[in-house]
């Protein structure tokens, strides 16, 4: 659904020019979970931000095949929420700016806050609530506008290990059940050889695309994905690609 | 009524009673210090004509119109120069030499200009409550971060919903702040342009009883101008509380 060619990026500092991004060619297929990996700096969160409109390319194309009129689905990597609304209206915030009506957005909140598992916390504020439940609130509030595509950029990295690898399965049963296409920004060779059908590896600064793996690990993954060697193959593949 | 409230009222009550003491014990001549007993004598004289409720609401006319003026001017401008940082580039200069100013020497100049009535008075308020509410919204603003401007536009939000749903509340607590550190000034704003012209207000009492000799009316219109700024600093407070219950809270827990 997604087609990139020849995308680039570059920045104009005070009349330095900075390259953030060299050419970098991808297609992400409809329904796909695509993981980007890469040393910091190299244009992870350049390429997610020119795939969300959120920049525009300096140089090549960008096709995505849905309706015009469709907002993609973003993911910080703090949760971005607004500290002075409730979980449940955090995540309707995106339906009542576009004026869907109370109730509906109501029901919606709560259907997407037991996906993510916060049911009984509707009510509570931001600050109330952990650092994994607020990026939990965060990403049922980028599911609220039922968005083909859903982009994370490093969305667990501020986590614990427990809370992230916790959310990983969640992440994937949300997956699973709304059939979005996921394009995940990690650091983690861990995070990104459990998650993905296919890994993307940057190389350093400024970055473009070194090698790009189809992961041979079944569906669904669980704790059994841990122990197959091929999991563990993927990883140090992904290692030696980063070192 | 509270424990605190009744402390206060304790408070009250003891410097009245050590009021009434000095004036019997000194024998301090009632001109120029009338015992309390006068002043409320006074009072009920200036309270049951109605004058004493016409000045009261006249100047507090002034101080809720002009706050009221000067933070809604100072919020727009403030999210005004956070968005267009060129037009905030351009004007800080002249906004800097006129906050520099004693807003109080534009006092007279005013009256010329707009006569005695609630008008100069209503704009002096205005342009002291202007520079905290402008300095504290565009401080707010300035500390948000750049995520919630991504959040705007991948949400495609109209620059009016960005503004009523993301920069305003962001924005309404330092204002807030800001308006109740002007409040004690705006009050002051009011007296002085009463007292340099005026025909209704506290200010125009304080006069009159200065040219009379009459030290009562004077300290009447003084105790009524402490009740009306105590009354004014509480009600922002309220308001801020009431509004803004979730800042106040993040605050005292990151203090915590
Ligand atoms: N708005 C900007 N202006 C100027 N330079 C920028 C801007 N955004 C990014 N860059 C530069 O582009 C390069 C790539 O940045 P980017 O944020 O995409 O890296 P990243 O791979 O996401 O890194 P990290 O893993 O640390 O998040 C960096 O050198 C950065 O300094
Ligand atoms: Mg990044």
């Amino acid at each position: 659904m997604i087609h990139a060619r020849g995308v680039a990026k570059h920045f104009l500092t005070r009349g330095a020019r900075v390259e953030a991004l060299r050419p970098v060619d991808l297609d992400v297929a409809r329904g796909a979970f695509v993981s980007i990996i890469g040393p910091s700096g190299c244009g992870k969160s350049t390429l997610l931000r020119i795939i969300a409109g959120l920049e525009t390319a300096s140089e090549g194309t960008l096709t995505i095949e849905s309706a015009a009129d469709q907002r993609a689905g973003f993911v910080f990597q703090d949760a971005v929420l607004l500290p002075w609304l409730s979980a449940e209206e955090n995540v309707r915030f995106p339906l009542d700016a576009a004026g869907v009506p109370r109730d509906e957005g109501d029901a919606t909140a709560r259907r997407l806050l037991a996906l993510v598992g916060l049911q009984g916390f509707e009510k509570a504020l931001p600050r109330a609530l952990s650092g994994g439940m607020r990026q939990r609130v965060s990403i049922a509030r980028a599911l609220s506008y039922d968005p083909p595509l859903l982009l994370m950029d490093e969305p667990f990295g501020a986590l614990d290990l427990l809370t992230r690898d916790r959310l990983n399965d969640e992440l994937l049963t949300i997956w699973t059940a709304t059939k979005k296409t996921i394009i995940f920004v990690t650091h983690s060779v861990e995070e990104a050889a459990y998650l993905s059908d296919r890994v993307v590896v940057m190389s350093p600064r400024p970055g473009s695309i070194k090698k790009i793996y189809d992961s041979p690990l079944a569906r669904p993954r669980g704790e059994r994905t841990k122990l197959d060697p091929a999991f563990h193959q993927l990883m140090a593949d992904l290692r030696r690609d980063l070192a | 009524m509270g424990r605190a409230a009744l402390r206060g009222l304790t408070t009250v009550l003891c410097a009245l009673a050590a009021w009434q003491i000095i004036v019997v014990v000194f024998q301090a001549p009632a001109y120029l210090l009338p015992s309390p007993l006068v002043v409320a004598q006074k009072f009920s004289l200036l309270a049951g004509t109605g004058d004493l409720g016409r000045h009261v609401l006249s100047t507090l006319a002034e101080v809720l119109a002009g706050s009221l003026a000067g933070a809604v001017a100072g919020l727009l401008c403030g999210w005004l120069f956070t968005r267009l940082p060129v037009l905030g580039r351009l004007l800080s200069p002249l906004i800097l030499l006129l906050q520099t100013a004693p807003k109080i020497a534009i006092a007279p100049i005013l009256l010329l200009w707009l006569g005695l009535g609630l008008a100069p008075k209503v704009v002096l308020v205005a342009i002291v409550a202007f520079f905290p509410v402008m300095a504290g919204a565009a401080a707010g603003l300035a500390g948000v971060d750049k995520s919630y401007r991504d959040l705007a536009r991948l949400l495609r939000l109209s620059a009016w919903t960005r503004f009523r749903r993301i920069d305003l509340p962001f924005a309404a607590p330092p204002a807030f702040a800001g308006l109740r550190i002007a409040s004690t000034q705006a009050m002051t704003a009011a007296v002085v342009g009463e007292l340099m012209g005026a025909t209704y207000g506290l200010g125009y009492l304080l006069n009159l009883g200065q040219e009379n000799n009459d030290a009562g009316v004077v300290i009447a219109a003084i105790l009524m101008l402490c009740v009306m700024g105590w009354l004014l600093h509480e009600g922002v407070r309220l308001a801020e509380r009431r509004f803004l219950g979730w800042h106040e809270s993040q605050m005292a827990q990151a203090q915590a």
